[in-house]
């Protein structure tokens, strides 16, 4: 059966018009809970990228500086530095990454462009250690980052912790706003549906007494919901993004910040917003399905 | 073209609006389905539209068991029957060719088909020079022509028409019945439910009879009441 996308184009415009404040209602809402799940996708994102290095209980990295021929194994002088690590009381042990790793990990975590200057030769090799006492990270800082052969020392892992449980508490919040929101928005869509029918009662039955099919009817009506699904997406879409481009340049170049460690890449934040759009366009599906069906039981 | 066998409906009041209805409408035929107030005609005509089902009994339209249908068949049972009601049913906000053009845009014709078949429907019911004014602008005569035209312009093999003069005077009743003559003339089985003695005496066709939902009377060229 064809239904011509003039046909569909045309209705739809005419019932959006006509219930345009409840258009509003309902787009808005969209706009608001999507915009928490984007949000909560970028920071679960973020926290997932930061998190990278410091798997395995690592509480400190002792970076080594850079060896031009990239040595797979330590050297004399990096396996002292590992020596004297082992000393303090509170080091519980220490892993060796070599050059090609943390470039790898590197081209990972930057920006394409910060990457693009880094090379395996000029990438510092590291000493990974786990803590007994994790506290004590700042001190092991302070002694080592001088030391020879020592290109420098980080240790926000436990800044990491915390944000993370941070992250942890504000994403069960957004889950549930979000959750609670969306449902509101299929409900707004629902109803702009069901005044729409109403408003064109007469011509349903009309359509029904002379053999249009329900999904001729029907299919206007759930893409009106569609749109409006899709316009709150976009809308939730732009903040998500936008809200990505201010934090990345607050993060600026600052590579010891905790806002840089969390930038995440383009390519996942396009996902997001694919992702944020697909939920938009099920919300106003649904919602404007379950406001037609009442009316098609014949 | 038309069978009802054994058909009763029962409505959830408990009203029995239909009992044991058996009758044969061939095609081409003309009917009138007289009978006083809350007889069972528009019963009848629900039926045939599948807007109810029968509790007992089979229908059959076009050689086909309507009750057996599945609900995604209905669309396609109603295109093959044209449907005029007493209270017109236009849409307000479409012109007289907008309305007729409806039911063909509804069932997915093309718009070259559409522009091919609306004129010359219009043309049949005489409303050619009114195409593009709107039902308030016509007088109650018009308004069910354009109705008749709605019903007739997909070519379908029934019409029904419940209480089709309801709302007009005997002269203007007159030249609707005329026009349904004229697409009976076409082929088209025409059934027409009404309580207007003088239309039925008139035109001397089949009438069939419904009293308290029961068949009582099935004559050929009868008349609205053999009392009177
Ligand atoms: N939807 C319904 N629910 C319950 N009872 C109904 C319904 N429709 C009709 N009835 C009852 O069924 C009986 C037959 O009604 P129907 O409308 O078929 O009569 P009718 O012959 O068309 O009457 P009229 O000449 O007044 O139009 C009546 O008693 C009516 O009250
Ligand atoms: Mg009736």
């Amino acid at each position: 059966m064809a239904v011509s996308v003039e046909y569909v184009a045309r209705e739809t415009a005419a019932n959006l018009w006509r219930n345009r404040l409840m258009t509003i209602a309902a787009v808005l809402t969209v706009a608001v809970s999507l915009s928490l799940v984007g949000v909560s996708l970028l920071l679960r994102q973020g926290v997932a990228q930061a998190t990278t290095q410091w798997q395995h209980g690592v509480d400190v990295l002792v970076f080594l500086d850079p060896v031009p021929q990239a040595p797979t194994q330590p050297t004399a002088q990096q396996r002292t530095v590992d020596e004297q690590l082992r000393q303090l009381p509170y080091v519980e042990r220490c892993f060796y990454r070599d050059q090609a790793y943390d470039y790898q990990e590197a081209k990972r975590l930057l920006d394409p462009s910060a990457a693009s200057v880094l090379s395996i030769g000029t990438t510092p090799a590291s000493w990974r250690c786990v803590l007994s006492q994790p506290a004590e990270a700042s001190a092991l800082a302070s002694q080592f980052s001088r030391y020879p052969g020592v290109d420098g020392v980080r240790y926000p892992q436990q800044a990491i912790r915390t944000m993370e449980t941070v992250v942890h508490v504000l994403d069960a919040v957004f889950l549930v706003l979000a959750v609670i929101l969306l449902l509101s928005a299929a409900v707004l869509i629902l109803n702009t549906i069901r005044l729409a029918i109403f408003a064109r009662r007469r011509e349903v039955s009309v359509m029904k007494l002379v053999g249009a099919t329900n999904w001729f009817i029907r299919i206007p009506f759930m893409f009106e919901g569609i749109v409006q699904g899709l316009a709150g997406a976009v809308v939730a879409v732009l903040v998500t993004v936008g809200l990505h481009v201010l934090l990345d340049h607050l993060a600026g170049s600052n590579i010891h910040s905790l806002l840089y460690e969390m930038r995440t890449p383009a390519g996942e934040v396009a996902v997001t917003a694919v992702l944020v759009g697909l939920i938009g366009v099920v919300i106003g599906a649904a919602g404007s399905a379950i406001g037609i069906r009442r009316f098609l039981d014949t | 073209m038309i069978r009802f066998d054994h058909v009763t409906k029962t409505y959830k009041a408990g009203t029995v609006a239909l009992r044991d209805v058996s009758l044969e409408i061939g095609k081409g035929e003309f009917v009138f389905l007289v009978g006083p107030s809350g007889s069972g005609k528009t019963t009848m005509i629900r039926l045939l539209l599948r807007e109810e089902t029968p509790d007992q009994g089979r229908i059959w339209v076009a050689g086909r068991e309507i009750g057996r249908l599945s609900s995604w068949r209905i669309p396609y049972l109603r295109r093959n029957i044209g449907c005029v009601f007493q209270d017109f049913r236009l849409l307000p906000t479409k012109t007289v060719y907008e309305n007729v053009a409806f039911a063909l845009e509804v069932i997915g014709r093309p718009r070259h088909v559409i522009q091919t078949q609306v004129p010359p429907v219009l043309e049949l019911v005489g409303l050619a020079h009114k195409r593009d004014n709107l039902p308030h602008e016509l007088s109650g005569g018009e308004q069910q022509r354009v109705a008749v035209a709605r019903a007739f312009v997909n070519r379908p093999l029934v019409l029904l028409a419940d209480e089709p003069t309801g709302n007009l005077d005997p002269a203007t009743s007159q030249g609707i019945m005329k026009l349904l003559e004229r697409i009976n003339r076409t082929g088209t089985t025409v059934v027409v439910a009404t309580h207007d003695a003088g239309i039925v005496d008139q035109m001397r066709r089949r009438v069939i009879e419904l009293h308290r939902g029961e068949l009582v009377r099935d004559q050929a060229r009868g008349v609205y009441g053999i009392a009177t």
